[in-house]
């Protein structure tokens, strides 16, 4: 069994192995100019210095505050939202078709109106990100706490617990796993948006290195900002995924997935 | 009474169209900033850009694009997830790839891209391609895993051969899970339509935003937003119907759009 793990992650490494060396090799064999396609050598070199340059670090800090912060209002509003839809049908049924015609709008058109009306710094990006993340947040836990075994909720109530009581104590956390894969979702996609929109517009942040190395032709530069922003969201995806076994220990197992 | 007029269909989105509209018009009232005009003077506005053949041109375009690219990422997500829900090397071969790849912001590429190709229209359709094909690959992957053996083994004892078993028990089986990557696909498709045409800036609907709002055109600014809603959820729409259409057997599949832009 562990033989056959080993043989299928050695399989998995060769495509990524491949392309490295495709890289390398129309690199380095002059085939692709520098200017056009830098060496992968360069552009890791460059990385490593850049994660001890300050400024750098300086523009990654303000990436994360406006991701995390979009991030954390589009969990308030989406997990809130999602309960209370469940738990008052008026709510819900007012819910249900705003986020049928709002959901498949792509988000980022409202950035314009967003940048005339919070302006352009933190608020406006922010916004965005919250905007994004929300939808798979909200659906995730509408979806969640709806399929909460109705017997739960009886046995909580006839033993006395209010119906607010019953919604946060019973409802949410059996919904735990449901919530819990939207927020990772939801996660992922804060972290693309957020480069985007700093690089649609912005005077920082690692989306606007991009924009600004795209401008002067550094193109090693250009490399750079987007594996930074790849990493962040695959350490963000991995320790999401930590933090959700940790939360979902003793539930069954599919439900983890 | 309330029970019957949300069970005619269509009608509680519409109603929920208006609401929207209603809100947007009152809290511009109540803020009275340029930045935010009332709905109204959006709505005014559509007429004229609707008109406009050159803003309709550029729409059309956009379109067109976003069909290239999509097209081209059902061609090769589709067959791609199958196999490798099929095949335990196949799949072992491009997950941690495709993991990797995943993260990326695919409109993050255009400047990259554009250095290589240029800046007509193949640097946004293989933007859109990137973006559209993982989502779909990973529904179509998880769709053939979950196909019931015991079927495939009648039919290979019934002397079907390997590639009339993908075709005709993998693919319909997996056909309900690989809409649910065709829908996230679509909105997926639109976004990075509208980026892209907003990092490149010479044409688009994206190109369109940007242009009325530098030149304070406020109301064309919202009335565009308006445009660009209103096609992302007719194509939501018209994705759904079909997939209503052709998979009446299956049980509709609620699920979350696992996707990124």
């Amino acid at each position: 069994m562990t033989r056959r793990r080993a043989c299928e992650v050695l399989v998995g490494v060769l495509p990524i192995a491949l392309i490295l060396g495709l890289w390398h090799g129309l690199a380095t064999s002059g085939m692709a100019p520098p200017s056009l396609l830098p060496a992968p050598r360069a552009v890791f070199s460059r990385l490593v210095e850049q994660f001890a340059n300050p400024a750098y670090l300086q523009h990654a800090a303000i990436t994360l505050f406006r991701l995390f912060a979009g991030f954390a209002i589009a969990v308030g509003i989406g997990v809130t939202g999602g309960v209370v839809a469940t738990g008052s049908a008026a709510f819900g049924a007012l819910l249900r078709p705003v986020v049928r015609v709002l959901a498949p709008v792509p988000k980022v058109a409202l950035y314009p109106a967003l940048i005339l009306v919070l302006g352009f710094e933190h608020a406006s990006k922010i916004a965005l990100v919250a905007a994004d993340a929300v939808f798979p947040i909200l659906l995730a836990t509408y979806q969640g706490t709806s399929a909460v075994e109705p017997k739960l909720v009886w046995s909580a109530l006839a033993a006395g617990a209010s119906r607010r009581n019953a919604l946060f104590n019973v409802v949410l956390p059996a919904a735990l796993p449901s919530v819990l894969t939207g927020c990772r979702i939801g996660l992922v996609i804060s972290c693309i948006v957020v480069f985007l929109a700093e690089m649609i517009t912005s005077t920082n942040g690692l989306g606007h290195l991009l924009i600004y190395a795209a401008r002067s032709f550094e193109t090693v530069d250009m490399f750079v900002p987007l594996i930074t922003i790849s990493l962040l969201g695959l350490v963000l995806n991995a320790s999401f995924n930590a933090l959700q076994r940790w939360l979902l220990l003793g539930f069954p197992q599919e439900a983890s997935r | 009474m309330s029970v019957r007029l949300s069970a005619i269909p269509g009608l509680p989105p519409l109603l929920a169209c208006f609401g929207l509209l209603a809100l947007w018009e009152m809290a511009a009232r109540v803020a009275g900033i340029a930045g935010l005009p009332p709905a109204h003077a959006a709505l005014s506005e559509l007429p004229a850009i609707l008109s406009d053949p050159e803003a309709l041109l550029n729409i059309l375009h956009s379109i067109r694009r976003m069909s290239i690219g999509f097209v081209l990422a059902l061609a090769i997500a589709v067959p791609l997830g199958l196999a490798m829900g099929r095949s335990r090397i196949v799949a072992a071969f491009f997950n941690p790839l495709l993991m990797m790849i995943y993260p990326v912001p695919k409109a993050a590429l255009m400047p990259i891209i554009m250095l290589w190709l240029g800046i007509g229209d193949a640097p946004k359709t293989l933007v859109i391609f990137l973006g559209v094909s993982l989502p779909i690959i990973y529904h179509a992957y998880q769709g053939a895993r979950a196909v019931e053996e015991k079927i495939l083994w009648s039919a290979a004892a019934m002397g079907m051969t390997p590639r009339w078993q993908l075709l005709r028990i993998v693919l319909p089986a997996a056909l309900p899970e690989i809409f649910v990557g065709v829908r996230t696909g679509l909105v997926l498709a639109l976004i990075t339509m509208v980026t892209s045409e907003m990092i490149a800036r010479q044409a688009g609907v994206g190109n369109i935003l940007f242009n009325s709002l530098d030149m304070a055109q406020y109301d064309a600014v919202y009335a565009t937003i308006l445009i660009i809603a209103a096609l992302g959820f007719g194509l939501d729409l018209a994705i759904e119907r079909l997939r209503s259409w052709l998979l009446a057997w299956a049980e509709p599949v609620y699920q979350i759009a696992v996707g990124t832009a």
